[in-house]
């Protein structure tokens, strides 16, 4: 390659300063959208490892019992009788601080067990256990936490456990040299077990026993020494499983992000195979001038490698940016629906960075090898004539529907292959969008035809030059419409699935919601019953004036055959059985749930674990392992998950605990609603906080809830919005420029400013519109894979499909408003030059 | 620089034939022809639009092939040659001059002089020097910083044709130089391209159908019908 070539080159851009910025701005925001989720699941990733390596300690293995705790006196039995060490008890749970506005993890320990397993916790560290241990209620925090909540050891913290508030002494402070460890102690508040007992109201219990071991031997013995209750795991093992319940949801994101990269190439593809039409002239010459194929494919390549480059630094920055701000949904979305998470701060991933990289410029160089074929291949003789580049589009064009027909069938075939990869689910979709794509310039040729006479009567002979230029540079507008109905149809597609999936939501809440007051303590975990309700208060309210019937709910984490699953102990009713829609199985199953080890499971829990009506699940009880035969599986949208559903009566055979999670009231016919809510908020005893909703009030907080959780998926629509609008007005503002030579014939033939405006509006409107229209079925293509099948391979979920007019119009107002503002610069330039200018041979 | 007769010719076609397809037809446009072209002479090739004279000079450049035939230039058969040593072949050895000019827009005039040169990696100050010998030659040398939009038709031309033997080819194939050019602007680029090109005793063969370029000519070669007919350049007939 000659340095004139690449000098050529740059300029070329340079004259084009529209086309380069608007392509870089294109892959810049792909790059941003991926960097930035990515960065976000990673930072999220690292907080909770960080916090769950930093409270774990050095343990190798941990002893866990059957629900939500295990009896102190298997600890006793280890360390003293069996001489089992190191040993230590942990009691372990969330508390805020409300004048910090902060979540803590808790953790309760004995100080004295402790030095083998975390330093910091322990005597050696420094910790006066006169103080720690003697005071009553005390708690231990790290240092910068002190300072930030502007607390000193001796004061008081007032924390806020399941609804009850405490005061807890600070006895001391958290140090570690360790930097890792350090960041990850600003989320942990230490106390004493028996403190943490009284805390988390688990007298006499245990959250697990740490042990460090090293052989077969010895994990042999131990499992031999625990009751039947109780179970040794390694203590990754939790870490593990609590990490698998965010893949699907993170996994998602990826995908969502990397749409919009899709969105981003196609865009490319369009600046890319723009530049080179526009060029075959230029080629032509250089050809004829004895440059070789090869030298214009390096040429065409370093144009994308550097539009990549630059494209790729800008959104490797602007992704730095955006995660900042996506980090926070991301970690309230796992807040809601998983588990308890802090994220202090955006963990800058090398790798993360690594692959937006590469990410970018291989999108940029992926979609520039087409067009940088065919700027090659193309003899010389043919290329140096613009009329043959039109005339075999358009010769091409029924060749190309048919490819795009037989890709849309392979990318159909795939989606029919049982199985739940969500690789394959996306690879085919993008079949499915590059076979709809080579439909487009056969189905522009008819829809032109058909317009024609339309803007004929419209706006007359440039009504009709408007529809007509569409197909007399098909070369063009093709590749253009392309790019811009994949960009919509995106924004389409993951519109109807949000929208499906909330109307499910809202509609199941309904079925599901059947008594009129829903009572409950504050839980961190939206999803998650994880704090139970005082026997008082429950007692209280069942006998309350104007409640005819009620019934209880109690959720604890269980051991079953498929891992740590969720498992809700229910009062089962008349009325609590028609809350259940029964997707398999036999309605007699009602009958046998309350004195039958036999179980419902929702569909999710089905899905992921492979489970069907007949089926048994070993589930570990305060019993020992019992097996429970699936009765039934149930829709069920509040946990992707999956639930296992028990009757109580059951349940208590099988557990020794009388907690109650949750409590539904029913009015009797005189009692109004709203009523007897506000008389059991008066009579929520002191101390506690409790949560009184009527119906309606849990079904909006239930669907607020949603709302948050998708606020991130809104984002990265709006997000592909942006892109999809950058990208039609870059394609379209590009075509009409390039075409001042055809504006300025014009107005030397006479076209007055007003109606060069007119001509170049009804141009790129009419190009607006078609793309739009055509981004409609595209866009129901995409979100019927998304509903049916992505979202099903990923959490379990059948979807109502929900097709919302609004959005099916936004989506063509998107692409025409875009496309009118495009048409804008253009005339404006063209009513300003001077036709002469223009009209000069290059 | 007359042709010279004694040395191997320079331009060979040896029953050369190119058809296209027109929809259901195929139309021969070049049948079975056969041309020698000698070193240093200067042909001109008249013919009416679409008789085929751009398609020979394709065929004769390597940038067409042809259906079948030969064309050999010096001692290279292009025909058996593969397109980018067509290519390869090209640079080196021909020089071209549009119609239309076909600078490239976005290099000054110096620099497109200096394409063909970088190329062929010929980039002594001696090649240089030479180079920008013919850009005085058509009197731009103060405009060697212009972009070609800045220049008049006119004197695009004559950069074009600085360009055609800034790297000493074997043969120059100029297509209607004068066509896109009014007739006074004409007269002076001919003049320029006359001079330079038998300056330099280099080959060309230009497809005209301006019959005033008779005058500069070795031999004149009429195309018509696919077939050519050879005329000394007084004895044209005034209804050609």
């Amino acid at each position: 390659m000659t340095p004139s070539l690449w000098r050529s080159s740059l300029r070329y851009l340079w004259r084009h300063p529209w086309l380069f910025g608007l392509s870089i701005v294109g892959v810049a925001m792909g790059v941003a959208m991926v960097v930035s989720i990515d960065l976000s699941n990673v930072s999220a990733q690292e907080a909770f490892e960080l916090s769950a390596e930093t409270v774990t300690g050095r343990a190798t293995h941990q002893v866990r019992g059957a629900g939500e705790g295990l009896d102190e006196d298997v600890y006793r039995q280890l360390r003293v009788e069996h001489g089992i060490r190191p040993a230590a008890p942990v009691v372990e749970g969330h508390a805020t601080v409300p004048d910090a506005g902060r979540t803590f993890q808790v953790l309760g320990i004995d100080p004295i067990a402790e030095g083998p397993f975390r330093s910091y916790a322990s005597q050696d560290a420094g910790i006066a256990l006169d103080v720690f241990m003697a005071r009553g209620q005390t708690a231990l925090i790290a240092e910068p936490v002190a300072q930030t909540l502007g607390r000193a050891p001796g004061d008081t913290l007032q924390v806020r456990i399941g609804g009850r508030d405490y005061a807890l002494i600070i006895a001391g402070l958290l140090a570690t040299d360790d930097e890792r460890s350090r960041q990850a102690l600003e989320s942990v508040m230490v106390v004493d077990i028996s403190t943490a007992q009284e805390l988390f109201e688990m007298p006499g219990r245990l959250s697990r026993i740490d042990l460090i071991m090293d052989t077969d031997a010895e994990r042999n013995r131990i499992e031999g020494l625990l009751p039947e209750s109780a179970r040794l795991d390694r203590s990754e093992a939790r870490t593990e499983t609590v990490e698998q319940m965010t893949r699907a949801f993170e996994l998602n994101l990826q995908a969502l992000s990397l749409l919009a990269l899709v969105v981003g190439m196609f865009l490319i593809y369009n600046t890319m195979t723009f530049s080179v039409i526009q060029r075959r002239p230029l080629i032509g010459r250089l050809r004829a001038l004895g440059v070789t194929r090869r030298e214009i494919w390096r040429l065409i390549l370093g144009e994308a490698l550097l539009i990549g480059t630059l494209g790729t630094v800008v959104g490797l920055a602007l992704g730095l940016v955006l995660a900042q701000g996506l980090v926070v949904l991301v970690t309230q979305t796992i807040n809601d629906l998983y588990y308890v998470l802090t994220v202090r701060e955006l963990t800058i991933d090398a790798w993360t960075l690594t692959k937006g990289a590469l990410l970018g410029l291989g999108a940029t160089l992926l979609a520039t090898v087409w067009p940088a074929r065919e700027a090659t291949n193309a003899p010389a003789s043919t290329v140096l004539q613009r009329s043959s580049a039109e005339a075999s589009t358009r010769k091409a064009a029924p060749r190309l529907a048919l490819g795009g027909l037989l890709l849309g069938l392979v990318g159909g075939g795939l989606l029919l292959i049982p199985g739940d990869s969500i690789a394959l689910s996306y690879a085919a979709l993008l079949l499915l969008i590059i076979g709809f794509s080579l439909l487009i310039p056969l189905v522009i040729t008819r829809m032109a035809a058909g317009l024609r006479p339309v803007m004929d009567r419209l706006f007359g002979l440039i009504g009709r030059m408007a529809a007509r230029g569409v197909v007399t540079t098909l070369s063009r507008t093709a590749v253009a419409i392309a790019a811009l109905v994949v960009a919509v149809a995106a924004t389409v597609g993951v519109g109807i699935m949000i929208d499906s999936f909330r109307s499910t939501v809202q509609v199941w809440l309904e079925g599901q919601l059947q008594a009129d007051v829903y009572v409950q303590p504050p839980s961190l975990v939206f999803r998650q019953a994880d704090a139970t309700l005082d026997a008082g208060v429950v007692a209280t309210f069942r006998a309350a004036e104007g409640v005819r019937d009620a019934h209880t709910v109690r959720s604890v984490h269980v051991e079953t055959t498929h891992g740590r699953s969720e498992l809700v102990a229910i009062e089962f009713g008349p009325a609590t059985r028609e809350a259940y829609r029964i997707k398999a199985g036999d309605p007699s199953v009602w009958d046998r749930l309350d004195s039958e080890p036999v179980v419902i499971v929702s569909e999710p829990y089905a899905y992921r674990h492979d489970v069907s009506v007949g089926d048994t699940i070993d589930i570990q009880t305060d019993e020992g392992t019992a097996p429970f035969e699936v009765g039934a599986v149930y829709f069920d949208y509040a946990s992707d998950l999956g639930v296992i559903t028990i009757g109580r009566p059951v349940y208590n055979q099988y557990f020794e605990d009388d907690a109650v999670s949750g409590l539904a009231l029913y009015a009797t016919e005189a009692q109004p609603v709203e009523g007897l809510v506000a008389r059991l908020r008066t009579q929520v005893p002191e101390g506690q906080e409790v949560i009184v909703r009527s119906n309606q009030g849990l079904r909006e907080a239930s669907l607020e809830v949603f709302d948050r959780t998708f606020t991130v998926t809104v984002v990265l629509r709006l997000l592909a919005v942006l892109v999809a609008f950058v990208g039609v007005l870059s394609a379209l503002m590009a075509l009409q420029l390039e075409r001042s030579r055809e504006l300025a014939v014009l107005r030397a033939n006479g076209m007055t400013p007003r109606q060069l405006w007119q001509y170049v509006t009804s141009q790129t409107g009419v190009m607006g519109l078609m793309a739009g229209l055509l981004a409609v079925p595209l866009g129901l293509i995409l979100a019927t894979v998304l509903v049916y099948v992505i979202n099903r391979r990923s959490f379990g979920w059948t979807l109502q499909f929900n097709i919302t007019p609004e959005i099916l119009l936004q989506a063509v107002a998107l692409a025409l408003v875009a496309a009118l503002l495009a048409g804008l610069y253009p005339s404006y330039k063209m009513a300003q030059a001077n036709p002469a200018d223009a009209l000069r041979e290059e | 620089m007359a042709a010279d007769a004694t040395a191997p010719p320079q331009v060979q076609l040896r029953g050369l034939t190119k058809g296209y397809q027109e929809g259901e037809q195929f139309r021969t446009v070049l049948d079975d022809l056969n041309l020698t072209i000698a070193k240093g002479e200067m042909v001109v090739l008249l013919g009416r639009s679409g008789a085929g004279k751009s398609t020979l000079l394709n065929l004769i450049s390597g940038i067409d092939r042809a259906d079948s035939g030969e064309v050999i230039l010096g001692d290279t058969n292009l025909t058996t040659q593969s397109e980018h040593a067509r290519t390869l072949f090209r640079r080196k050895h021909v020089g071209f001059v549009f119609q239309s000019f076909n600078l490239i827009p976005t290099l000054t005039v110096e620099e497109n002089i200096l394409l063909p040169l970088e190329l062929n990696q010929r980039s002594s100050s001696e090649d240089r020097e030479r180079a920008l010998h013919f850009l005085e030659e058509v009197g731009l040398r103060d405009r060697r910083s212009t972009f070609p939009d800045r220049l008049s038709g006119g004197e695009q031309q004559r950069v074009a044709i600085a360009r055609a033997l800034a790297h000493d080819p074997l043969l120059i194939l100029a297509d209607e130089p004068t066509g896109n050019l009014d007739y006074e602007t004409g007269q002076q680029v001919l003049d320029v391209l006359d001079r330079l090109v038998r300056q330099a005793g280099r080959t060309m063969l230009v497809a005209t159908h301006d019959h005033d370029l008779r005058a500069v000519a070795d031999r004149v070669l009429f195309l018509q019908g696919g077939t050519l007919d050879v005329f000394d350049p007084s004895s044209v007939p005034a209804s050609r």
